[in-house]
């Protein structure tokens, strides 16, 4: 096990203190859940530390022409290259306390109140390593695999016979063109369509599921689960929209299960709540 | 630009090629979008998905993925719709053509990826404000279901892919969406404008407003009936988004325009297979956030979220 000495001292101190194999009188930290604990530890997993990235990212200034539907690659970039960051600064210290992974990963971006082109980008998330010493669960490369699923689906997946590779993400910044006055006004009284809009809302959503698709080749994986589409605008001028694709890249554990192995889920009722 | 390209390792040329590019895919859009159907890197995209030759992208949980693979459905493809429409003589009729508009792209997307149905379908719009128009878009999971042969016309399910399991299994397909919308405006009569529209003492019904609006929503409904029995046996009408609004008129009495849009999710009943029995047991729930279980609206639905919106008709 090797920690990189790009990291700073109190860090390495901490990860030395961690719980891994053969320590067992280490402790552990985790923002899960009891419920979220008993399940990770269910699935055969030992959460061993939280891993956190950060990303303080001046974002560059780019301005669409007003009357056009195109694609802010300036910006497409940017975003995308702060949370590649965020993902891979958090993937290095889930690495260097020997992790094989980390599930329920946080990826979020905030606007800081004092500038309006600088967002802070954030990754965390639990590392954790599999109870009897497994080595086949790390992700693309021999690095933690890294998926947003909570401890209650990661369980869920290993049931379907799958397990996580890689937290996939796709990001396309567009700008939507204003549709001319004289344009407007021969629409006005007329139902209709507007169609260059739908053309760059369209535009955009491929664009930014095509780059995830490309991550998820990339990665082998044999499907992508949990794929939701943000749409957003940091503070940018209106017209100007980030589509942001997401989810949990995943492979068959060994060899595909067949359908019939997979438990029948019983139909509940919780009485909980 | 020139420092961040270099940043990006950007040279001149290839900026150039990639405006190239993206123009070129714009036109493709357009012909597209005006003859109704798919760019060439669309059909491409879903062909891959579809024979397996790219990953396949899900909307699902994995505990969605879990039952959909035990029940011999697979996940192909994203695929979504999307039409922008602008509101001209009417604002509640434009909402049933921007939906089925954007519905039969989503159809055309899953008709390319060879599936059999869709699940998982939200109902979304994106927060851009552009005069008296909108943006209806859908989105859901394009699947394959074994031992079918591929669909000219797959099923369209708003409901997420643990409810359309738990229907088959009840012998019922959710088959497409239902949409009833109807608007009308309402000049109260002399009689009681006259008297200063409802400024009497009395506790009394409005019973002029009261029947008007009544109408309103009776014809919606009634629509949503007729949308209804095109597709299938009956409808689960998950939402409901009424307005009432008052118009001011100068030297005028004010009017009324009410408006109401029910949507809801059409299903098909195969009475011919016995029901599944569905034996329930009592549990205590694992999951800290709500469990897809408790939720029977479609989630991620934002287009009517509050009734605070306003339009034209």
């Amino acid at each position: 096990m090797s920690i990189t000495n790009d990291l700073p001292p109190h860090a390495i101190e901490r990860l030395r203190g961690l719980r891994r194999e053969g320590h067992a009188d280490g402790i552990f930290t985790s923002d899960f859940s009891v419920n979220e604990f008993l399940l990770v530890r269910k699935a055969g997993f030992e959460p061993i530390g939280l891993c956190v990235g950060t990303c303080v990212y001046h974002v560059g200034i780019q301005y669409g022409s007003w009357g056009k539907n195109q694609e802010l690659e300036v910006l497409s970039q940017a975003m995308y290259h702060a949370r590649e960051l965020a993902m891979s600064r958090m993937r290095e210290e889930a690495a260097g306390m020997g992790a094989d992974g980390i599930v329920g990963v946080k990826l979020t971006v905030k606007r800081l109140e004092w500038s309006a082109d600088i967002l802070e980008f954030m990754a965390i998330g639990t590392g954790v390593v599999h109870a009897k010493g497994h080595t086949a669960f790390k992700g693309p490369k021999g690095q933690p695999f890294t998926s947003d699923l909570s401890g209650q689906d990661f369980w869920t997946l290993l049931h379907a016979g799958y397990r996580p590779l890689e937290l996939v993400m796709g990001s396309c910044v567009y700008h939507v063109a204003h549709q001319g006055f004289f344009k407007s006004l021969g629409n006005v009284g007329r139902n209709t369509e507007l169609t260059n809009f739908s053309q760059a809302l369209y535009d955009a959503r491929e664009i930014a599921m095509e780059r995830m698709q490309h991550e998820a080749i990339e990665a082998g994986a044999e499907g992508v689960v949990g794929v939701d589409l943000f749409e957003g605008s940091h503070a940018w001028q209106p017209h100007v929209i980030e589509f942001f694709a997401v989810g949990t890249a995943v492979t068959p554990i060994s060899t595909e299960q067949d359908a019939s192995v997979i438990p029948d889920p019983q139909l509940v009722l919780s009485v909980n709540n | 630009m020139s420092l961040l390209g270099k940043l990006f390792g950007n040279t001149s040329d290839a900026a150039a090629a990639q405006a190239n590019a993206s123009a070129q895919r714009l036109a493709e859009w357009e012909r597209a979008l005006n003859v109704g159907g798919l760019p060439s890197f669309v059909e491409a995209r879903l062909g891959a998905a579809a024979s397996g030759r790219a990953p396949w992208l899900a909307t699902m949980t994995p505990v969605e993925l879990a039952m959909v693979r035990q029940h011999g459905i697979r996940p192909i493809a994203m695929v979504s719709g999307t039409c922008w429409y602008h509101f001209g003589y009417s604002w509640t009729l434009g909402h049933a053509e921007g939906w089925h508009a954007a519905l039969a792209r989503l159809r055309a997307e899953a008709v390319a990826a060879g599936a059999n149905a869709v699940v998982d379908v939200k109902l979304r719009k994106i927060g851009l404000h552009h005069e008296a128009s909108m943006d209806f878009t859908v989105l859901g999971t394009a699947v394959r279901i074994e031992g079918l042969a591929k669909s000219d016309n797959p099923v369209i399910a708003t409901v997420p892919a643990l409810e359309f399991v738990r229907l088959l299994r009840s012998g019922i397909v959710p088959v497409g969406i239902a949409i009833g919308a109807q608007y009308n405006f309402f000049s109260p009569s002399y009689e009681v404008t006259g008297r200063g529209l409802f400024s009497t003492w009395y506790n009394q019904p409005l019973t002029e407003l009261g029947g008007f609006w009544e109408r309103v929503r009776r014809e919606a409904l009634s629509k949503l009936h007729q949308d209804t029995k095109r597709q299938g046996h009956g409808v689960l009408a998950h939402t409901h988004f009424g307005q009432l609004i008052k118009l001011e008129r100068e030297k005028q009495p004010p009017q009324f325009l009410g408006r109401h849009i029910v949507v809801g999710t059409v299903i098909h009943d195969h009475r011919s297979v016995t029901n599944a029995p569905l034996e329930i047991a009592t549990v205590v729930d694992m999951r800290d956030d709500e469990s897809p279980l408790l939720s029977t609206r479609p989630h991620g639905h934002n287009a009517y979220s509050s009734n605070e919106e306003d339009g034209p008709i």
